[in-house]
């Protein structure tokens, strides 16, 4: 039984959004894409505070838009937990009174012990009576939370809820919110461009770019190997090669291309997603391949199954957290990532020359062309 | 001559206000200022019959004039203007623009202008004075005529400064409020006002003051007539033709008003909150 699902299109200027959903009970689904593609539209659309075209939103078993049915409640009728990137809390209401605040139509006691059962679940014990602008980030996040849980919601909307939080915070934080959401029923919908914390927070994943889903599923698989170019670059993909086939071994499930002075072993023709159609007779394809998938070496490694071995001179050295990122000149750059005693053990420095190792299943297929449209409005 | 100023102004440092010539530049300015109110005081208190000044038949009435018509004129203008004010802070159609910039046309206006152009408005002979007439209304000269002057010149400072307050409420508060299950009705009376109260009181304070010392727009529109149309302001300068007493008198009621404004103002709009929008 699904507890949110829907689907809109909506039309803001010049932009146009079509997206779907369907997210069963105490599941989170990550919207995914870069700033502008309309994942907060999406959820204001769903919260109805903007006014979709045409569409259907069902919140609990509960139709609260349908544009065939002219059908529309308003938002303070639809029983959602929104939280914005800046949280908004009032400034006017101590953390309680914030807290309390959807409250107003219950009796005072009913009210009072609800706040109190969400101030000890969010371990906000002691800050009752704070001003909002004295709370840490983390507590601020967690005092949104509870005033948006205090109205009972039957969704969670969260727009990138970790996007003014430093770092280590924001790992934190994401440890904890994982915690709640596992305990909850609600379905939650929550908006990123953070990679990492797509994988950590979802069940699944919707990678929106232009107003369109252009891949959707399990997370790892989305963003660990996509298959389409937008998505890769999305996803932070560091390696995207393009190559030639020069033979294909079918008994291994593996080919050999080439491209730019160098070769590699890559998998058969079968794109991680699944979109095996065309690359039968594409002979021009492009690899991915993550910099955390190469090892580097001092000397050429023997005796190892992995399959690509590639000499190259270290033309740069980055730090990326965690670690560094080293630019290795094969032929064609390959940026590898390793970490800082790895960077000192091996002492590697602009010019050296070093090998690059890494399996032929850490590389995968990615299609150029856009992924076609899906029809949205089939699903409903 | 100019040689010598000028070669002595490049002697002081190059921040306006450094220096000696910001100390000078303020007492010079507090002087100014703060002679004749003193003045005023001083000169009111050596008056032998200050009190009967004060209780004096005119005074009295003006006063009480000049606080029924102002009243009268702050309901009528925060009814109106408060939702008028929302809206512009909301809405960013241009028509709204348009009018949002012709809003202070009153304030740069001189208020005999104002006065003229209500005649010419309601007057006998003004564009709806046929029409007022057949429903058997005169305005001009009647009480009504002080409130519609004073509307006139006061409303705009009450629009502006809630509009500012309105707009320093980012959406997004008043879109999480309803998130929450508050309707936009209500959002308004328990986040956006409260949040804004300190603009809107400051328009308040402002138009209020502005309505109680309306002077040029009453006097053609409305005259000066004792009880009926002529507030403090204008029995001030009436007095001032016959007796001295009752114009320092009402003057110094005046000014005691001003000052219970200007202080209520800095405790009002100061609150913990503030800059934290």
């Amino acid at each position: 039984m699904p507890v949110a699902k829907g689907w809109v299109k909506c039309r803001v200027g010049g932009f146009s959004l079509e997206v779907d959903w369907h997210i069963e009970e105490g599941q989170v689904l990550v919207l995914f894409g870069p700033s502008g593609a309309g994942k907060t539209t999406t959820l204001r659309a769903i919260a109805g505070l903007v006014r979709p075209e045409e569409g259907k939103v069902e919140l609990g078993g509960r139709v609260v838009y349908d544009s065939a049915d002219g059908i529309s409640v308003p938002v303070h009728g639809r029983q959602v937990g929104y939280l914005t990137q800046q949280y908004h809390l009032f400034p006017h209401l101590n953390v309680s009174e914030n807290i309390a605040y959807g409250l107003s139509q219950r009796r005072k006691p009913d009210a009072r012990s609800e706040v109190e059962r969400l101030v000890r679940m969010l371990r906000l014990d002691g800050l009752e009576d704070r001003r909002t602008w004295e709370l840490s980030g983390g507590q601020q996040q967690r005092v949104a939370l509870a005033r948006a849980l205090a109205t009972n919601p039957q969704i969670l909307l969260l727009d990138e809820p970790f996007a003014s939080l430093d770092a280590e915070l924001r790992r934190v934080l994401r440890r904890e919110l994982r915690a709640m959401l596992v305990e909850s029923p609600i379905p939650v919908m929550l908006v990123t461009h953070d990679r990492e914390e797509a994988l950590a927070l979802g069940d699944s994943v919707q990678v929106i770019d232009d107003g369109r889903i252009v891949d959707q599923g399990e997370p790892l698989r989305i963003l660990g190997q996509p298959g389409w170019g937008r998505v890769a670059r999305l996803a932070g993909v560091e390696n995207l090669l393009p190559m030639t086939v020069e033979s294909r071994n079918a008994q291994d499930g593996t080919m050999v291309c080439g491209g730019g002075g160098m070769t590699l072993e890559v998998p058969l023709d079968a794109t991680p997603s699944g979109q095996s159609d065309a690359t039968d007779q594409m002979e021009n394809i492009l690899v991915g391949l993550r910099s955390s998938d190469i090892i580097l070496a001092i000397e050429e490694p023997k005796g190892t199954s992995a399959r690509n071995r590639l000499a190259g001179t270290v033309a740069s050295v980055e730090p990326r957290t965690p670690g560094y990122e080293v630019t290795l000149d094969c032929g064609i750059p390959l940026k590898a990532q390793v970490t800082g005693a790895a960077m000192s053990e091996l002492g590697i420095k602009p010019g050296q020359n070093l090998w690059a190792v890494f399996k032929a299943s850490s590389c995968f297929l990615v299609q150029e062309e856009t992924p076609p449209s899906r029809d949205t409005g089939a699903i409903s | 001559m100019m040689g010598t100023s000028f070669s002595r102004l490049k002697g002081l440092p190059s921040l306006p206000g450094g220096g000696l010539l910001g100390p000078a530049a303020t007492v010079l300015y507090l002087l100014f200022i703060g002679l004749p109110v003193l003045a005023l005081l001083i000169r009111a208190a050596q008056q032998e019959s200050f009190l009967t000044g004060l209780v004096g038949g005119m005074a009295l009435t003006a006063l009480r004039l000049s606080l029924i018509t102002s009243g009268i004129s702050m309901i009528i203008i925060v009814l109106v203007g408060t939702p008028f004010a929302y809206l512009l802070a909301r809405n960013t159609s241009w028509m709204l623009r348009i009018v949002d910039s012709l809003i202070e046309l009153p304030i740069v206006l001189p208020p005999v202008v104002a006065g003229v152009a209500m005649l010419m408005a309601f007057g006998r002979q003004g564009v709806l004075g046929p029409f007022l007439e057949a429903l058997g209304i005169s305005l001009p000269f009647t009480t009504g005529a002080v409130v519609f002057a004073q509307i006139f010149v006061a409303a705009p400072f009450y629009i502006r400064s809630a509009k500012l307050g309105f707009q320093s409420v980012a959406r997004d508060y008043e879109d999480i409020s309803q998130t929450l299950g508050i309707s936009p009705w209500k959002t308004f009376w328990r986040l956006t006002l409260p949040l804004a109260a300190p603009s809107v009181l400051t328009g308040f304070a402002l138009a209020w003051a502005r309505a109680l010392s309306e002077f040029g727009a009453t006097i053609m529109f409305a005259g000066n007539l004792m009880g009926k149309t002529q507030t403090m302001p204008l029995a001030i300068m009436t007095a001032m033709e016959s007796s001295l007493d009752t114009a320092l008198a009402l003057s110094v009621l005046l000014l005691a008003g001003s000052v219970t404004i200007l202080i209520g103002l800095g405790l009002a709009t100061r609150p913990k909150w503030q800059n934290r929008l």
